[in-house]
């Protein structure tokens, strides 16, 4: 039974990843903007200067990256050459691959974002749920509100806040990048490189963490809520059992579900979620550099980093699915 | 008391206003969240009967850069815009915008979310398959392509911008709303109702709904702030109606000329002002609906 | 034959890869170990994501797991070279000048590309300094500076060009840099149509010869006076540098291979690229300072980083963290100055804080569309716009605005001089709503209820296409300007905006000219009707939105491109096109550009200034070795 459950979550799976990538694949080609031309284009913004016969040059450079050809030929080619692992050429970094340009990037988002969304995660969950906790204090019920408040201010500005304030005007932590300038030829793996590291890390996280934990909190009471109602809640209360062990095993456990369904997702969506602080604390990572190809519509670029959000994203709801019946006993496996 | 005294006066039930009143004084968040929206509202409707919103908002219309002063109680921005008119048509523009995008996303997000959990089967599959395949594609990119190619570049309007904000806006609340219904269709009392012969309708707005409420609300106040982000994005990236004077844009503008370097606090005090306003309002509105939704939670102390 | 190449593997692209058009179609050649390192990656990644597993920034700050040290090569396919990890000598602040510029987004992500002919080659991120050409040329000392070459000479009718070259200048790899060097750079120019000077020398050039090492005879099909400063002179951003051939020739196809931090050049600098930065490290053995063609100059690092935002560049520079940065908003460069008292510009610490760009901006539209094919229609744009206003509050009350589509240049000057009464006289530049309300009634429109002008129906579409990082200081004024005047205006910044100005859509399109800088043909020359295809062809990709098709005109500029700048029956032409030009207000000329750059004076000095003009400042140009040799250590 649960193997069969497995197999059929698995072809959904498969389904799905293979329904996203060919949507990916024709969304950008709806958009009036051509790539090859907007090379030109982002050039002469920069330079002032052009190419005399632009429109011939686009052209050339269009049969080079097989552009001319009908759309559905493309498509069979792009998957062909996804099945060879073959990510294609950035067009508007031409000659860099988008796999070299992934390879870069990615390590640096998962990096900053992996821990910043548990941090925010665990904080938000357990504020929230001590909020809805009817025997929590009144000042602790109340600090989800202030907390939606920080949300209420734009992550960007926020960023610029903080940049100037703790960065530009005290100076206690460095303004932007990921590591010191001129001192390390390219990332390594030393102490001296990871403390550095940690220490440009930090703005960047309490940007992405005061933006965004009050909406966890948010939803962790709201659900909190919800719970304390519930019979076996009250039961566990008159049969007298330890109050931490109610707080945990019978109201978060039964609370949390929508968090951790939440939670993965969040997983998931860490490329789109850190675009505007990596970009704000030139942060070298997947988000700008996806940010960076959705502005120039590089095709090729928007599939390979589409790509790994669409592997994150589905994975991460099927584990849910799959860890969905141990959370909740309520829920059978059958129910697919 | 003196009611209590004496047994051959008649019972007087108290009207419903006491009553609403006696409930409101036990439900402290939601009255100052909506007096708080009470404001901000009266702010944009009253002020847009005293200022002329539609000159006054828009560039031109004052000196450059004036920290406030008798003639400009809120200053001026660069290009002469008059902020406290900003201010005044931002708040209803932005309040609209996230309203609207927010309404839509969670009314599509909840009955689509409810299709699905209560009918299961292939209702269930299509939905999920559309869902989990949206969700896998980085937002920016359905925002990015849906605003650069179905908008009428000419034509940005907040209408449109709310309406691309809401493209994204219901996918999250009708995946959680149909975890929930899974969850809650296994429970007795939904087994108890189907016994008793109610239709699926009856039992998912007597039943269920009830039980999602407090959990719809809180949804509802974070697609409405998701919203107002999303807006936010387009328009940092050109998307939105680059005229109209949002809040959004507005703190835009006041980045792009870096009011907070050059100390041009006004600039940035006000919009920010009014966003945390209207965030603490909806946070706070969402904590009093928890308590009306769910009797048993009511405060003790 | 297979080469490698900085890590990648190129072979001869096999025959069957070629088209029938004998383009070679574009397959990524991966070495097999890439590839593993990339899918391991994005697989680890997605797997992280979904698990959620607890990778720390320190852990996951390892850009090459590990793992993929122990795969064995495939056999037949060459591993990639082993790479000895770089370890970047020690360089004090105090010889180190640091310039915060480019990147996309916070982030380089054409770290590598150092092969010019690549077009994801970029100049402006210090790549500059890596390529060197025949001669430099700096216009604000009006001035032509020989490099690779010692001298070039031209024959009596402009129809031959003779390079003698400089002895002595050798590539990284210790060859002599020779006349083959150009000849080669000159002839795959003109063989290769995948590059971007392709046009222009393929059209100019009907030979190249190279009798002997140091000398070059280069043959042109007509009178080609401006060759030399346009294509073998960089400046600014245009020109030519020349490539190896030793090198280049080893290369399948010359635009596909990046050439990495390792491309054998003639500059004067070793480079080391990241997403993160671009270090630039002098290089002790540059033939220059062998030859004693020019002194050591103090800098002997420049690291260039990438912007993400402009106030937190300002902050850099004003921490004495960076010691220049891009040109700036008015509203910026003033508080930059006044919260440091070391940052000078090139007007000093005096307004307008910057100098004039070659970039004049315009209003411009599709002539050929209607309504704006009505020259009217445009006259009354023009004189909707308030100039003084624009000034006043855009620019601090300096007064930028301008009717000319020329930038203000002592080189120009003459030539401006020469008409700007005739401009004036014709009324360009005046702000009057009465004579732009006559105007629009001559061409046959009325006010509708909302005070907005309509003909047939149809108001006049008046969006403002434009680049908000650019063009927001001024773009939503003049949105109001028009719309009191009765267009339809509003802002179009998104990312189609360029798309639709290159189609000829409808619209406004805020841009600048990028023409001349020492003699008024080149501007003009943006107007000639071969760029006026039907709106549909998107020719207007180059500065050439107008599409402009006048027969008149085109005899002036065909007539002015045969005579070489300085002549002076150059003078009556410019007249003539002049009156056409303002007379049918082709596009309406509104401001000078000016690049308010910050120097800051902690670490460097004698940064170029008013008073000592030997450069234009934007050291994002080619010219940025002559910068890094002029400026000198603080004491």
């Amino acid at each position: 039974m649960q193997l069969t459950y497995l197999i059929r979550r698995l072809a959904f799976l498969v389904f799905v990843v293979w329904s996203a990538i060919t949507l990916l694949f024709f969304l950008p080609r709806l958009s009036p903007i051509n790539p090859v031309r907007e090379r030109f284009a982002e050039l002469q913004r920069s330079t002032g200067w052009a190419p005399r016969d632009l429109e011939r040059l686009v052209k050339v450079y269009e049969v080079k990256f097989g552009l001319n050809k009908p759309l559905h030929e493309q498509y069979l080619e792009y998957m062909g050459s996804l099945l060879r692992g073959d990510l294609g050429y950035s067009i508007m970094r031409y000659p860099r691959t988008v796999g070299d340009l992934i390879a870069q990037a990615l390590p640096w988002t998962i990096g900053l974002l992996t821990v910043t969304t548990l941090l925010t995660f665990a904080i938000g969950t357990g504020i929230g749920a001590l909020a809805a906790w009817p025997r929590s204090p009144q000042w602790v019920k109340g600090m989800v509100t202030p907390l939606v408040v920080l949300a209420a201010i734009p992550p960007y500005l926020l960023g610029l806040l903080l940049i100037y304030f703790v960065a530009f005007r005290a100076k206690l932590l460095p303004m932007g990048g990921a590591y010191t300038l001129g001192r390390f030829a390219e990332p390594e793996l030393s102490m001296p490189f990871l403390l550095d590291v940690a220490r440009h890390a930090i703005l960047p996280a309490l940007s992405l963490i005061l933006s965004t934990v009050g909406f966890w909190a948010l939803g962790m009471r709201g659900m909190g809520v919800t719970v304390q109602g519930e019979d076996y809640v009250t039961f566990a209360e008159h049969k007298g059992l330890d109050l931490s062990r109610i707080f945990y095993a019978y109201y978060v456990r039964n609370a949390i579900l929508p968090q951790v369904t939440a939670l993965a997702l969040a997983f998931g969506s860490i490329v789109s979620s850190g675009i505007l602080v990596e970009y704000l604390y030139g942060f070298p990572g997947l988000g700008s550099l996806l940010n960076a190809a959705i502005l120039a519509n590089d095709f090729f670029v928007i599939y390979g980093i589409g790509l790994i959000t669409i592997l994150a994203v589905a994975v991460s709801m099927m584990v849910v699915d799959l860890l969905y019946p141990l959370l909740d006993p309520r829920i059978r496996y059958t129910r697919a | 008391m003196e009611l209590a005294l004496d047994p051959h006066a008649p019972v007087t039930q108290p009207s419903q206003l006491t009553l609403v009143l006696r409930y409101l004084r036990r439900n402290p968040s939601l009255v100052v969240g909506v007096l708080l929206l009470l404001f901000l509202v009266g702010f944009g409707a009253i002020g847009s009967l005293l200022i002329d919103t539609s000159t006054r908002a828009y560039p031109l219309a004052a000196p450059p850069v004036q920290p406030p002063s008798a003639q400009y109680p809120l200053g001026t921005d660069r290009d002469g815009r008059d902020l406290l008119a900003v201010m005044v048509r931002g708040v209803l523009l932005t309040g609209a915008v996230g309203l609207m995008a927010g309404t839509v996303g969670i009314v599509v997000g909840t009955v689509v979310g409810f299709l699905a959990g209560y009918f299961g089967g292939w209702v269930d599959a299509v939905i999920r398959w559309l869902t989990e395949v949206l969700m896998t594609i980085p937002p920016l990119v359905l925002q990015v392509i849906v605003a650069s190619t179905i908008v009428d570049k000419n034509k940005v309007t907040i209408f449109t911008m709310a309406g691309v904000a809401s493209v994204l806006a219901w996918m999250g609340t009708a995946r959680m709303v149909r975890a929930q219904v899974l969850s809650l269709r296994e429970r007795a009392f939904v087994s108890m109702a189907r016994l008793s012969g109610m239709g699926d309708l009856e039992i998912i707005f007597r039943e269920l709904m009830p039980n999602m409420l407090p959990y719809l609300a809180a949804s509802f106040v974070g697609a409405v702030m998701g919203a107002i982000g999303a807006s936010f994005g387009l328009e940092a990236l050109g998307l939105g109606p680059v005229r109209e004077p949002t809040i959004g844009m507005t703190i835009r503008w006041a980045v792009y000329h870096s009011a907070i370097f050059n100390q041009w606090w006004w600039w940035v005090l006000w919009p920010v002002l009014a966003l945390i306003l209207i965030f603490a309002s909806l946070a706070l509105i969402n904590r009093g609906l928890d308590e009306l939704a769910n009797p048993r939670v009511r405060r003790t102390e | 034959m297979k080469k490698e190449w900085g890590g990648l593997v190129f072979e001869p692209a096999p025959l069957t890869d070629l088209d029938k058009r004998g383009v070679e179609a574009v397959k990524p050649r991966f070495t097999r170990r890439q590839l593993l390192r990339a899918s391991a990656l994005a697989s680890l990644g997605a797997l992280a994501a979904a698990c959620g597993g607890g990778a720390s920034p320190e852990q996951s700050a390892q850009p090459e797991p590990a793992p993929t040290e122990a795969l064995e090569p495939i056999p037949g396919v060459p591993s990639e070279r082993p790479r000895a990890p770089i370890n970047l000598k020690e360089v004090p602040r105090n010889r180190t000048l640091i310039v915060n510029y480019g990147g996309a987004g916070g982030q380089f992500t054409n770290q590598g590309i150092t092969n010019p002919w690549a077009i994801g080659f970029n100049h402006q991120e210090g790549n500059a300094l890596l390529w060197e050409p025949l001669f430099y040329y700096s216009v604000f000392a009006n001035r032509e500076i020989p490099w690779l070459a010692e001298s070039g000479e031209y024959n009596e009718d402009y129809t031959e060009l003779t390079i003698k070259m400089r002895q002595g200048a050798e590539w990284s790899d210790g060859v002599p840099v020779t006349s083959a060097d150009v000849k080669y750079t000159l002839d795959t120019l003109i063989e290769n149509d995948a590059l971007s000077y392709h046009a222009q020398v393929a059209e100019a050039v009907k030979e190249v010869q190279a009798p002997d090492e140091r000398t070059v005879i280069i043959k042109f099909n007509k009178p080609s006076p401006r060759f030399k400063f346009e294509i073998l002179s960089l400046k600014f951003d245009t020109g030519i540098p020349i490539l190896p051939k030793h090198v280049m020739e080893q290369m399948y196809d010359v635009v596909a291979v990046p050439g990495d931090d390792d491309m054998v050049h003639s500059g004067m600098f070793n480079t080391v690229q990241t997403p993160q930065q671009k270090v630039f490290d002098l290089r002790e053995d540059w033939w220059g300072f062998k030859t004693g063609f020019q002194k050591k100059p103090d800098v002997e690092r420049v690291l260039v980083i990438p912007i993400s935002d402009m106030t937190t560049a300002a902050q850099r520079v004003v921490n004495n963290e960076v010691d220049a940065t891009i040109d700036m908003r008015p509203s910026l460069i003033r508080s930059v100055v006044e919260q440091n008292p070391k940052i000078i510009t090139h007007t000093g610490r005096q307004e307008p804080l910057g100098y004039v760009d070659w970039w004049p901006n315009s209003l411009w539209v599709n002539t050929q569309l209607p309504p704006y094919n009505n020259p009217d229609l445009r006259w009354a744009i023009s004189l909707a716009i308030d100039r003084d206003t624009i000034d006043r509050f855009a620019f601090n009350g300096v007064k930028l605005t301008t009717i000319f589509p020329y930038p203000e240049y002592e080189t120009l000057k003459p030539y401006l001089d020469r008409v700007r009464a005739r401009g004036e006289a014709l009324g360009v530049g005046r702000f009057s709503l009465e004579e732009s309300a006559v105007r629009m009634q001559r061409a046959g429109f009325t006010k509708d209820a909302e005070g907005f002008w309509v003909k047939d129906g149809q108001r006049v579409n008046a969006t403002i296409h434009g680049f908000e990082v650019i063009h927001a200081d001024i773009a939503p004024i003049l949105v109001e300007m028009l719309r009191r005047g009765g267009f339809e205006a509003s802002v179009n910044f998104g990312t189609d905006a360029f798309q639709r100005m290159v189609d000829g859509q409808p619209g406004l399109y805020l841009y600048g000219h990028g023409g001349s800088l020492i003699d008024p043909y080149a501007t003009l020359e943006l107007y000639h009707s071969r760029s006026s295809q039907p709106t549909q062809a998107g020719i207007g990709g180059s500065n050439r939105f107008s599409r402009y098709n006048n027969p008149e005109f085109d005899r002036l500029v065909d007539e002015m491109s045969v005579i070489p700048p300085g002549d002076a029956r150059l003078f009556a032409l410019f007249e003539k096109a002049m009156d056409i030009y303002w007379g049918e207000m082709i596009d309406v000329p509104l401001i000078q550009w000016l690049h308010r750059i910050p120097y800051n004076t902690t670490y460097w000095t004698n940064w170029p200034t008013q008073e000592n003009p030997y450069l234009n400042g934007a050291f994002w140009h080619y010219t940025f070795p002559l910068l890094v040799l002029n400026l000198r250590a603080a004491a």
